[in-house]
């Protein structure tokens, strides 16, 4: 027999008080009578903090964690589980999430030590395309607690006291989303969960989808129970072959096991869930647009109210939620709305799940409970700046956040804060920007995209983020004037309060925050025509140093005849004639040529 | 009742209502471009934004219900400025060629700008540029001139479910057009023009003859020869700044002639005839010989529409000829004979309320000894245009009568122009001609109105007889969609086109500074002047009218007899409604 | 008649059985992340090697494939977990690492400090 098994006792004073000590001996005369004694260790820990389950004893392999047993009971765990490798089911008690979490990650504790993981607590431990490891782990049991002495009511209850809040970006309570679906009266009600992730950098949601494909199904089918829909449909990028490949397996497999379906679980509930692709628009993230691509329309958001809640999917009530606060639902019921909201700041209850990108050492994804500082996730998750850079900025929320300045680091990470910093939770983008970056560039970057990908529908954010563009554009090649800055500011204003969706309320986000926390860079380009970071081509200027052997490559090769000189000799750069392309500097042998 | 206060006064409104509707009964009209009563809400534009204490961001009044104690600001300073430069993100992207466009001074946006008071220009930039789209007989597109509020593409789907428009690209580069932006004409389009009527700039406008009548007018080799459809009199005062409602029959009579046509006869005539012909031609079905329900055939929309989506329903369709074509038929034949003149000199120019008659006069199906009959149409819009081009005085003419002798129409014909009036005109006269008694109550209040499906009910020798009137191609849906279901539900159907029938063409003068497209107001007030006309004439029937009863005797024989049926009836065929897969996809 | 929560129990004994029936025992257990980035990143090579080499007679070693764990710069990753020992994750595995880890690590017992993600 190879393998060798562990027993783990808790030997906090609770289980001591419940026998612990008697239950150690009883184990070790058990493992002597079966001849055990080497192929079994035991060790002896500190308090579990499963007190009121005691006596606590954990057996690896299996990760099953016994309680509430005596030392009558002894023989017959070790016979089945070690013997007979059968767990006693019986004795098992509701293991927390946390813990076992723990016991699964540890090893890369530099990284995960400092983060918590909910949302992602299965992804990287399981494996994905097998229900056997997600039920194995509490799989399924947080449904089956709700079907079995949860009413609706309770279940939103719970939803509500754990003070979830939506990770889309908008951080509306997701309880209260629950009970204003379940509050309207409907012969058909749809849960949809959103898996759209457009964020440029953002993978979140996939790695939550590949990673762990069931807790997605098994929230869906609790909010099913909780608001009277029996239908679900999972929309999701059609970009994401293999998170589709997978929800649809994890699907399929539940469908198979009695947690989809008729008679889920005996229970007599009803719930079926369909995969929609969605074809790749960002704003098809946004919750009426995503509702109209799924009826066949082309994916523009229209005004709220009525909100999805009254009117959504259809015409009908419908609940909508994002992949992570999906992710979230089965460990708030199984752990107990309480032990949630004991995690995470005032206002923002849990953890949040960061795409950790940019100039930083460790880029990952992270999940860290809420009031988590900026700092602690670039620094000693991140690992810092690489290349022993200067940290500039860091950019959190999507394309639509905004940029953030060293004196912002020690904030803590939730809704509000973040907000009043300037920036957005959004979906939890995060990028980290160091001093080789321009902050007018970056800002043209995300606002590149934002243009790109809204959905023309209305004024101010087809034409006003287009003429903010344009702005930009002006500004990087040097022709920007005073004025140009507060037209930014201006149109970004308006644009934010007067836009119709999400999308265009927080487009102006990286030009207002890179204007409010780096105006000197603004104002750099617009009178002085420097670019700091040397990062805005046009502005700067390319000049003949004197390792110079006068080879003439740069004067051939420049398209716009602004070099000059005779063969073997120091050659020389109009300015005025130069169209800083670059490409004197990219030619020369000699690193003769120097921008500045 | 709620209380909502306003700029800091307190008023009493109704609840369940949008902040948009509270305010214009309150007398405060927001500003705003992309809300039509009759749409859905778009939101889009964003101009009708206000301010509500304790909201993040401005609010969209046409969108946002009134809730008890919500305080609203229409007009601070910061809205103000925020709604100048929301429209001035629009004017930057627009030609703003206003002096040569089709709508100067008759532009909702550049109204609009006017009361925002944009008298400075802050972020020009660059304009989108695309192709006009000349290719529809009666409708041009032009996005460069399109402030993307999605009117169109509403009215398209909403009120016509059509659905010929819809949005593509994203971003700046948005653009409405047909699908895989197919030619107008190999689209679903069916020419109703209800896009033109609803556009508040000039991105869709009627295909324009002005021009080329002028110059024809001046031809002396030519006989020129109008004819004016009901409608046309009903609505073209509006254009010159009349209240809707006055009929300018003899006025325009005589500024036909003034402009240089040699004869002016009237549409209403041939609606006369056409019930002689419909009228026949359902007797004839309900005893037995031909498919019921009957579906009347005047509008040539709703022929358009037939061909692409109802093909199976064909044969249930009347084979008569539209009033436009059966005079245009006459003009080239019995008319040219009577004054001994060559039909080729001849020029057949139809004034009507409508696009889709440019694209009727094109029907090879419609072609007369080989000719194209009508040779020219133009709308009531165009019609106005050169009145006031010429120099015409309409409002202060004086009246003449049409010509003979296909000039004199009876009150039935002069209904044609309002919804239900077809199926009105055609009882009287089958009623009459079946039973061989009088029709006592010749007014059928049933079939009038506005709204979208109306039936009646009415009792021949002892049978009932079940009819149904639908305008606007939505409703028509609902009642197609019916008969496919149930064949046997009605006997005779009257469908129009536009929302209102003719009065609502899609080339009927734009809404005044002060109205809506499609109010129905001003629709109502359009049929009232119809039915007045009706109403003070001593012959209401249309086979009582005495120079039709002198046609057939001189020349058409009888009803359904052989030279009508060469002359004033037509044929249809399936379309495969291209324009829905691209060319390059369809199987060859 | 059981409860949803009975069955759910039930289910878990069972799912568990399967697990441990599939080798989960072994004394090694090696977890390749298969998630899009770590495919991106080459992660198909990498489990081909460790499946070739259970094919070819490695024993006693249990194979699986998990999601992302969020270490994007040093993907693709291995797990190596041995009962009562920490777990070992290797970073930045190619082929060759691979079948090194399989020699040295899973036969030998000899842990290749160098790749190791610390």
């Amino acid at each position: 027999m190879p393998a060798r098994f562990n027993i783990t006792l808790c030997d906090g004073p609770s289980c001591i008080h419940k026998r612990s000590k008697e239950i150690v001996l009883r184990i070790e005369e058990e493992l002597k009578k079966h001849a055990l004694t080497d192929k079994v260790g035991i060790n002896l820990s500190g308090c579990l903090g499963m007190c009121d389950k005691g006596p606590v004893m954990i057996i690896n392999p299996g990760y099953a964690i016994y309680g509430s047993f005596t030392e009558e009971d002894v023989p017959e765990i070790i016979q089945q589980h070690i013997l007979k490798k059968k767990p006693v089911v019986r004795f098992i008690v509701d293991e927390d999430h946390l813990y076992n979490r723990f016991f699964r990650v540890f090893g890369d504790v530099n990284f995960f030590g400092k983060q918590m993981r909910i949302a992602l607590r299965n992804c990287g431990i399981i494996d994905p395309e097998n229900i056997d490891d997600y039920i194995s782990l509490r799989g399924y049991e947080a449904l089956a607690r709700v079907l079995t002495d949860m009413s609706p009511a309770k279940v939103i209850a719970e939803i509500k006291k754990s003070g979830l809040r939506g990770r889309g970006g908008a951080g509306f309570p997701t309880g209260i989303k629950w009970e204003l679906t379940a509050k309207e009266k409907s012969d058909e009600k749809y849960v949809i969960c959103n898996a759209d992730e457009g964020d440029p950098g953002a993978f979140m949601d996939r790695s939550a989808i590949e990673g762990d494909p069931h807790t997605i199904v098994e929230g869906m089918v609790i909010a099913g129970f909780a608001i009277g829909a029996s239908r679900g449909i999972v929309y999701i990028r059609a970009e994401y072959p293999l998170a589709v490949k997978r929800i649809k397996k994890a699907i399929a497999e539940a469908r198979e096991s009695g947690f989809l379906g008729e008679n889920i679980l005996g229970s007599g509930f009803n719930f079926e869930i369909e995969v929609r692709l969605g074809a790749g628009a960002f704003v098809c993230g946004e919750e009426t647009a995503l509702m109209l691509s799924i009826e066949g329309h082309r994916g523009m958001p229209r005004p709220r109210p009525p909100f999805p809640s009254v009117s959504g999917l259809f015409g009908k009530p419908t609940l909508i939620n994002n992949v992570e606060t999906w992710a979230n639902i089965p460990v708030i019921i199984l752990d107990g709305a309480s032990w949630f909201s004991s995690l995470g700041t005032e206002k923002s209850k849990g953890t949040k799940v960061f795409a950790l990108a940019g100039k930083v050492k460790n880029t990952g994804l992270v999940e860290v409970p809420m009031g988590t500082t900026l700092r602690q996730i670039i620094y000693d998750i991140g690992g810092g700046i690489p290349g022993d850079k200067q940290f500039k900025a860091v950019q959190t929320g999507g394309p639509s956040g905004g940029c953030l300045s060293e004196e912002y680091l020690d904030t803590k990470i939730d809704y509000e804060s973040l907000a009043k910093a300037g920036s957005i939770m959004g979906s939890g983008g995060m990028i980290v920007i160091d001093e080789d970056s321009c902050m007018v560039n970056i800002a043209k970057f995300f606002l590149e995209f934002t243009q790109n990908e809204s959905c023309g529908k209305c004024t101010p954010c087809r034409e006003g983020t287009k003429r903010m563009l344009e702005i930009l554009i002006r500004i990087t090649e040097g022709k920007g004037t005073e004025k140009d800055i507060d037209k930014l500011q201006r149109l970004g204003n308006m644009i934010k309060k007067a836009s119709l969706c999400g999308l265009g309320q927080s487009a102006p986000n990286p030009v207002l925050s890179t204007i409010k926390n780096f105006r000197a860079e603004y104002e750099e380009h617009v009178h002085n025509k420097r670019c700091r970071a040397g990062v805005c081509q046009h502005l700067l200027v390319y000049e003949v140093t004197d390792k110079c052997v006068g080879c003439a490559a740069c004067k051939k090769a420049c398209p716009a005849d602004a070099v000059s000189g005779s063969p073997k000799a120091k050659h020389h750069i109009d300015i005025n004639k130069c169209i800083k392309c670059g490409v004197c500097f990219k030619v020369c042998k000699f690193n003769a040529i120097r921008k500045s | 009742m709620i209380t909502i206060f306003i700029n800091d006064k307190p008023y009493q409104v109704e609840p369940e209502q949008t902040i948009m509707q509270a305010a214009d009964r309150l007398g405060f009209h927001i500003p705003r471009l992309c809300y039509h009563p009759k749409l859905s809400i778009e939101g889009a534009c964003r101009v009708c934004i206000v301010e509500v204490v304790g909201m993040r961001n401005y609010v969209a009044s046409c969108a946002y219900p009134v809730s008890e104690g919500m305080k609203i600001y229409t007009n601070t300073e910061e809205i103000r400025r925020a709604r100048r430069d929301i429209v001035e993100l629009i004017l930057d992207n627009h030609p703003e060629d206003c002096h040569t466009c089709e709508r100067d001074g008759n532009c909702e946006l550049q109204r609009l700008a006017f009361a925002m008071g944009i008298r400075k220009r802050h972020f020009e930039g660059e304009k989108k540029h695309y192709e006009k789209d000349l290719s529809s007989a009666s409708v041009i597109r032009d996005p460069n001139k399109c402030i993307l509020c999605g009117r169109c593409v509403r009215i398209c789907s909403e009120i016509q479910k059509v659905n010929a428009l819809g949005y593509a690209h994203r971003g700046f580069k948005t653009v409405v057009m047909p699908a895989y932006n197919m030619p107008f004409k190999d689209s679903v389009c069916t020419t109703c023009g209800q896009c033109i009527n609803v556009c508040p700039t000039s991105a869709f406008i009627e295909k324009n003859f002005t021009q080329e009548l002028f110059q024809k007018l001046g031809d002396k080799s030519l006989i020129k020869v109008a004819q004016i459809a009901p409608s046309v009199r009903a609505a073209i005062g509006e254009a010159f700044a009349l209240e809707p409602g006055r009929q300018l029959e003899k006025e325009l009579t005589a500024a036909l002639r003034k402009l240089g046509f040699d004869y002016v006869f009237d549409t209403q005539f041939s609606a006369d005839l056409t019930i002689m012909e419909e009228a026949s031609e359902f007797l004839e079905r309900f005893q037995g010989k031909g498919k019921l329900p009957m579906i009347t055939s005047c509008s040539s929309a709703w022929m358009k529409c037939l061909e692409q989506f109802y093909p199976d329903l064909i044969d249930n369709v009347s084979t008569c000829k539209s009033p436009m074509s059966m005079a245009s038929a006459l003009i080239k034949t019995y008319f040219a004979k009577k004054i001994k003149a060559d039909p080729k000199k001849i020029l057949s120019v139809a004034c009507m309320c409508c696009t889709a008659k440019k694209y009727e006069a094109l029907r090879p199906e419609l072609m007369v000894d080989g000719m194209q009959a009508t040779d020219m149409v133009i709308t009531t819009r165009e019609l106005a245009w050169m009145i006031k081009s010429a120099g015409i005085d309409l409002l202060h003419i004086k009246g003449e009568e049409f010509d003979h002798p296909l000039g004199y129409s009876s009150g039935a014909g002069t209904i044609f122009g309002v919804t239900g009036g077809v199926m009105e005109a055609a009882i009287r006269t089958a009623y009459e001609l079946y039973t061989g008694e009088t029709l006592l109550d010749i007014e059928i209040q049933d079939i009038r109105g506005l709204k979208g499906i109306k039936e009646g009910k009415l009792i021949i020798d002892g049978k009932e007889i079940r009819v149904a009137v639908a305008h606007g191609l939505g409703n028509a849906n609902e009642i197609l969609s019916a008969i496919r279901t149930d064949p046997e539900r009605y006997h005779f159907v009257e469908i129009m086109g536009c929302p209102g029938g003719c009065i609502g063409g899609g080339g009927q003068p734009y809404a005044g500074s002060n109205s809506m497209p499609l109010d129905e107001e001003c629709l109502m007030k359009r049929a009232e002047a119809l039915y007045g006309l009706d109403r003070n004439k001593t012959i209401r029937r249309s086979h009582e009218n005495p120079d039709v009863q002198r046609l057939y005797k001189e020349f058409l024989g009888r009803p359904l007899g052989a030279v009508s049926h060469k002359l004033l009836h037509t044929h249809y065929s399936p379309k495969e409604p291209r324009g829905i897969v691209p060319a390059e996809l369809t199987v060859k | 008649m059981s409860t949803p929560l009975e069955i759910i129990r039930k289910k878990r004994a069972e799912a568990i059985n399967r697990i441990i029936s599939k080798g989960y025992l072994s004394s090694k257990r090696v977890y390749v992340g298969m998630a899009t980035c770590e495919i991106a990143a080459g992660s198909i090579e990498v489990m081909e090697v460790f499946q070739e080499a259970i094919r070819s007679g490695l024993s006693d070693v249990y194979l699986s494939q998990k999601g992302c764990a969020g270490r994007c710069n040093l993907e693709p990753t291995v797990e190596v977990v041995e009962e009562g020992k920490i777990p070992l994750k290797y970073g930045l595995v190619t082929k060759e690492k691979a079948k090194a880890i399989i020699e040295r690590h899973l036969k030998k017992g000899e842990v290749i400090k160098e790749w190791l993600i610390k």
